[in-house]
């Protein structure tokens, strides 16, 4: 009986001693100070395809060499932009099948229309059979990384350079941009 | 205090094994045996519990990560473990905790064969799926995922907090074969479920499309079903007593109401060779009072915005490109609150179980046939699961269950499960005079250190516990 008692007791006590003894160990719980959440987010940003009828007035028929519009991007200013972007990559491609050398301008405007910054070339003329590809990376480290945080449209302006030729032709252009963020 | 840090500690990892209790199964001299089986052979004639204190039950687990999985302390870099843990779980890993409190509990012996037992228990059982494509998403974002779909059905969970009310009977039929059933009413204090969700968000290359990519949202179909929620969130000022006898209210059937079933047998085919399984809370909850749903469903394709170059004359604004993209969304990709009545089923639980017995003892303490011989050394196995939104969760457990006396019995077991495949148990029950005190412990390799456990369960309480011969 007694030996039995001191079996019960035995297990009873290493039972008790696991369970009391247990613990939280070989972690160090103050690294959440560290956890960053660091989300690389690719998108579209615009694209367009052009040709002859873009540069021609509607009522008038009459040639305009220059064209422009005006996009607003309101993500640029959403809080998990403003609050957590360090890093911005954008790539521009132009496909260019005019026989016109092309003045390109994408200029980043704040909420005043002042120009953070811009990304401007001048795409060479093509033809049919050989396109001229102008393909840009942009890329904004972080310290220059406020000028994408106030910009909040992209002005894109376009001009025919010496236009003497016919007309016919097109103009493609494809947009992405890669944004870092880190929370 | 030291079990209380414990299990604040379990919360903290929010990690859930499931509510099967193996430990305290068989085990004939529990009145929570009939909890587990109500058709269990027992070797009692009356019980009741101390109230509160009958029965305190937690679970946690997880199945694919553990807090030492994260919060190591190696020098390395806690983002790359998050990075490295969110890639190795899958949409099927899951996170459980569940917690139970026996309010009340009473039995007594009817006639030759026959004992009732009844009760209240209050409940709360959180279960959530890893949503492993969102977290990828929220985590990593699309760059490193061009073309792989963030798929919306990952996002799997639910959660409840009810009180049950039970009365069951267990009846012998033979001298082979007990069964029993019992009855429950659920008063649901709160719920929430988001399963069969559908839909995805996917970036695709589009080489000679309009732009670099496509972006698409297909068949987008989430809906987040609440009761009992609404009414609190909305009691800004509420203080923590006025929310504590809200909630109270609630569990005497103030709010939303449900109806289950717990069936078992146990059948001795040899005297020392038996089979028994059950089914606990075959039920349904009605939801019709404090409904708040969310859905969030459609379809929508961009590829960015498309300046046409308008003729503008002097001062004329240009079209209002993004107007018009959020003019879409909002048409293509709508959210929608209602308030409609909906069901829910209980976590349907099962068990099945084989048990050998061997040392042959005479004691008097069958409550139905004296003098009738008892196994001091019980081997058995059991298989529980319980049945979740994406299919059951799983354990087999085996087990030596030990009879000192008739005043202390022991259990050790090991099993497996989808939490651990080294799971070590042991329960010890001890009675002196009537009064039984009990405490289970699985995955106890775990409490040496919990950073590291997947899982870890406990199960105690006090209790009189008569056997009258």
């Amino acid at each position: 009986m007694s030996r039995q008692i001191h079996i019960s007791k035995t297990i009873a006590g290493l039972f008790l001693l696991a369970l009391f003894t247990s613990c939280f160990k070989d972690v160090d719980l103050s690294q959440t100070e560290d956890i960053q959440i660091t989300p690389d987010i690719d998108v579209d940003i615009i694209y367009y395809d052009l040709n002859k009828d873009d540069f021609l007035d509607s009522d008038t028929g009459e040639f305009t060499a220059i064209i422009r519009d005006t996009v607003r991007l309101e993500y640029l200013d959403d809080s998990y932009m403003q609050d957590g972007l360090t890093y911005a990559e954008f790539r521009f491609r132009h496909e260019n099948s005019f026989p016109y050398a092309i003045r390109s301008e994408l200029n980043f405007l704040n909420d005043r229309n002042r120009k953070e910054f811009d990304v401007n070339y001048i795409i060479p003329a093509g033809s049919d059979t050989m396109i001229s590809v102008i393909d840009t990376l942009h890329i904004v480290q972080e310290s220059n990384i406020n000028q994408v945080k106030k910009s909040i449209e992209l002005a894109v302006e376009l001009e025919l350079l010496e236009p003497s030729k016919s007309l016919e032709g097109n103009l493609k252009f494809s947009s992405r941009g890669l944004f870092r963020l880190t929370f | 205090m030291r079990i209380a840090i414990v299990l604040l500690i379990f919360f903290y990892c929010s990690s859930v094994s499931g509510q099967n209790k193996p430990l305290l199964y068989n085990v004939d001299d529990l009145p929570q045996a009939l909890l587990q089986n109500p058709g269990a052979r027992i070797d009692f004639t009356r019980h009741f519990g101390i109230p509160l204190f009958s029965q305190i039950h937690f679970s946690v687990g997880s199945t694919g990560v553990t807090a030492k999985d994260i919060f190591e302390d190696d020098g390395r870099n806690i983002n790359a473990r998050i990075q490295s843990a969110i890639r190795n779980l899958t949409s099927t890993d899951f996170f459980s905790i569940n917690e139970q409190i026996e309010i009340v509990s009473f039995g007594w012996k009817m006639g030759n064969r026959g004992y009732f037992s009844a009760g209240a228990y209050q409940e709360a059982d959180i279960f959530a799926y890893f949503p492993s494509d969102p977290a990828k998403l929220a985590f990593e974002g699309n760059a490193d995922y061009i073309g792989q779909p963030f798929r919306f059905d990952d996002v799997s969970f639910t959660g409840e907090v009810l009180t049950v009310y039970h009365a069951g009977f267990n009846y012998k039929m033979d001298s082979k074969l007990t069964v029993g059933g019992r009855v429950k009413l659920y008063s649901g204090i709160f719920n929430v479920e988001s399963t069969n969700n559908k839909g995805a968000f996917v970036t695709t290359e589009t080489p000679g499309g309009v732009n670099f990519y496509q972006h698409a949202v297909n068949g987008l179909d989430i809906v987040v079903n609440t009761s009992g929620y609404a009414s609190l969130r909305d009691e800004e000022d509420m203080t923590v007593d006025q929310a504590a006898a809200e909630l109270l209210s609630r569990s005497f059937f103030g709010q939303n109401v449900g109806v289950g079933v717990d069936l078992g047998f146990h059948y001795r085919v040899t005297e020392q060779f038996s089979v028994n399984a059950a089914i606990q809370d075959f039920g349904v909850m009605f939801h019709q009072k404090d409904i708040e749903n969310s859905r969030y469903f459609g379809s929508y394709e961009t590829s960015g915005l498309q300046p046409l170059f308008p003729e503008l004359n002097p001062g004329q604004e240009t079209i209002p490109y993004w107007d018009v993209l959020e003019e879409e969304l909002d048409v293509n990709l709508q959210d929608d609150k209602t308030f409609g009545a909906y069901n829910t089923w209980r976590p349907l639980k099962y068990n099945a179980s084989i048990q050998f017995g061997t040392g042959k003892s005479i004691l008097p303490c069958d409550y139905l046939i004296s003098k009738k011989p008892r196994y001091m050394n019980l081997f058995g196995m059991i298989v529980s699961g319980v049945n979740r939104p994406k299919g059951p969760t799983y354990g087999v457990t085996t087990y030596w269950d030990r009879k000192i006396n008739d005043y202390f019995r022991f259990r050790v077991a090991y099993g497996l499960d989808q939490f651990s495949r080294t799971k070590f148990g042991v329960m010890a029950s001890s009675r002196f005079k009537n009064f039984n005190a009990y405490i289970a412990a699985n995955d106890i390799i775990g409490y040496t250190n919990l950073a590291n456990a997947h899982s870890a369960s406990l199960q105690l309480g006090i209790q009189y516990v008569f056997k009258d011969l």
